[in-house]
């Protein structure tokens, strides 16, 4: 693989699992904001 | 009469599950690799995020809003959700009949495919496809058991019926037990599975190193480098934009009406805004990071550089069925993995099976007063015959016909209605707060143009794309088989006649909510 594309799937990967950690993380420590 | 009371869901992380099951199907570890790997590689991932935060996350935000919504007003389909949006229009509730044909349409095939999976499941482990070491009787081992030729594996469509059979009555008793008892408890066992066995197969599928000393180049990272090393170039051609956005449709079950019937289970007060993210993020960890990982870099791996490419053009089924048992027959412990592949699938494939359905057996419920039990027995009734057609009229094309209209024609029309509905005619102040209301997450507030302007824009912009690219030809049946041509017209007038009858249903519904004094 070349850099180019481990750089696109490590991006692609944070991205998608930093926004699963945030999700959840929010899940565990609701609060509304309404 | 006792007022019949609405289901609803047990706990948040319930609901959410439910919806990534809906979300994650087959598509997510078959489809999206082979998309991307077609259409730029890693530079694919630039439209295919764009499509996720302009189309598919708003698109997610609007369906669950738009479901808890018309759940209080005792609607859990679209019809009755879209009049409950736009009160004055009387023929809007039409256009909602979409969201329950859609998805039936799509579960009409889909369970004969999920069954497939099931079957291939045994097979693994019973080893019966053990003998098959090339292509060619791998192919003519599927064709077998589809029925579509009688050969050394299979001398009739028997086992697959008995497959069939077997995933139909799963669905349905899951069905039965309803929302919280059925689909939630369902979900909540099913999804922590299957992301388990996806684990498992991607760590197995990058530690498979150079299996074949001689062949130093057949490894899991130039494997991986097929599907990620970008091609800029493909980035002017539409056709990767397409992609990218039905990509993004089909992987999160938006504009089917599917988890608008989901959300309307929801109570008034419960969040919609990170729970439909975080179900977005699920299906996006099991598409991206665990289906991109297993089936392209596995096949590249036994099957090298120069075959890799007709594999993946080779499309989504035969990378599955053809392919990974293939590629499963050359690892040690070949059943384990097989049964954890096709037990992946099938527990993917029931997950959204369900949902599809759902929207029927609600409509049943809720605009005709039916019990849960009694509606799951009709519709059970009626889906079981009309999936017979695609079970037995398999080789002419039928499955391909249904998917156009089900699947791609659907989608895009119903997702574009429900926007403009939306934000246009409820109006994106009210829709707004329709959303932030008992949020436990506040959008960006761009999100308030992204959803008025840009992702109606997009949508007629892909409806128009595809109307002109594969529309007409599609239309014409210019790349049908002559042979098939009448199989394909009575599809089309079956399909006619089941919206008709829905539409039908609808009007009945309405007339006898007037008499009896409900809401309309």
């Amino acid at each position: 693989m070349t850099t180019l594309g481990w750089v696109f799937m490590s991006v692609s990967w944070f991205l998608i699992l930093s926004l699963a950690v945030f999700c959840f993380m929010k899940i565990f420590t609701k609060q509304k904001v309404d | 009469m006792a007022k019949r009371l609405r289901d609803s869901w047990g706990s948040r992380l319930g609901v959410i599950m439910a919806v990534a099951g809906s979300a994650v199907g087959l598509g997510n570890f078959l489809r999206f690799p082979v998309q991307a790997a077609k259409n730029g590689g890693g530079a694919f991932m630039i439209p295919y995020f764009i499509a996720l935060l302009l189309v598919g996350i708003p698109l997610m935000w609007i369906e669950w809003s738009i479901g808890r919504y018309g759940g209080g007003f005792e609607h859990s389909t679209a019809p009755g959700v879209f009049h409950s949006l736009w009160e004055k229009n009387r023929f809007i509730k039409y256009f909602g009949v979409i969201g329950i044909f859609g998805p039936l349409v799509i579960m009409i095939y889909y369970t004969y495919i999920e069954s497939w999976t099931l079957a291939y499941s045994f097979f693994s482990l019973v080893q019966k496809y053990s003998g098959c070491t090339d292509r060619l009787s791998m192919e003519a081992f599927l064709r077998g058991f589809q029925g579509l030729e009688r050969n050394q594996y299979f001398s009739s469509m028997a086992p697959a019926y008995v497959f069939f059979l077997i995933t139909f009555l799963l669905n349905m008793t899951v069905l039965y037990y309803g929302i919280k008892g059925g689909i939630e408890r369902f979900c909540k066992f099913a999804m922590p599975i299957l992301f388990v066995f996806a684990v498992i197969l991607v760590v197995r599928v990058l530690t498979l190193g150079t299996p074949d000393l001689a062949k130093p180049d057949w490894s899991a990272a130039r494997g991986l480098g097929y599907l990620w090393n970008p091609d800029f170039s493909q980035l002017l051609n539409a056709k990767v934009w397409l992609a990218a956005t039905g990509q993004i449709f089909f992987t999160l079950s938006v504009g089917m009406g599917v988890i608008l019937t989901y959300a309307s289970y929801l109570k008034k007060g419960d969040d919609v805004t990170l729970s439909g993210l975080t179900a977005v993020s699920m299906n996006e960890t099991a598409e991206v990071v665990l289906g991109g990982s297993i089936v392209i870099p596995a096949a590249f791996v036994f099957f090298g550089p120069l075959a890799i490419g007709a594999i993946a053009g080779s499309g989504a089924f035969n990378l599955g069925f053809v392919s990974m048992p293939l590629i499963f027959g050359h690892m040690p412990f070949s059943e384990v993995f097989g049964f954890l592949w096709f037990g992946l699938l099938f527990l993917a494939g029931v997950t959204s099976s369900v949902s599809m359905a759902q929207p029927a057996i609600a409509f049943l419920e809720d605009e005709f007063d039916i019990s849960r039990e009694r509606a799951v027995k009709i519709f059970g009734a009626v889906a079981f015959v009309l999936c017979n057609a695609s079970i037995f009229f398999l080789g002419k094309g039928v499955v391909d016909e249904l998917d156009f209209w089900g699947g791609t024609f659907c989608l895009v029309l119903f997702a574009t209605v429900e926007v403009i509905l939306f934000g246009w005619i409820f109006g994106i102040n009210k829709a707004w707060e329709e959303v932030h209301h008992g949020a436990d997450m506040r959008i960006p507030g761009i999100y308030k143009y992204v959803i008025k302007y840009v992702t109606p824009v997009f949508l007629l912009v892909v409806l128009a794309a595809w109307f002109f690219q594969d529309w007409l030809p599609i239309m014409r049946m210019e790349n049908v088989p002559p042979g098939n041509r009448p199989y394909i017209l009575a599809t089309r007038v079956g399909l006619l006649v089941l919206f008709i009858t829905l539409a039908v249903l609808v009007k009945i519904a309405w007339r006898k909510r007037k008499i009896k004094g409900r809401p309309v």
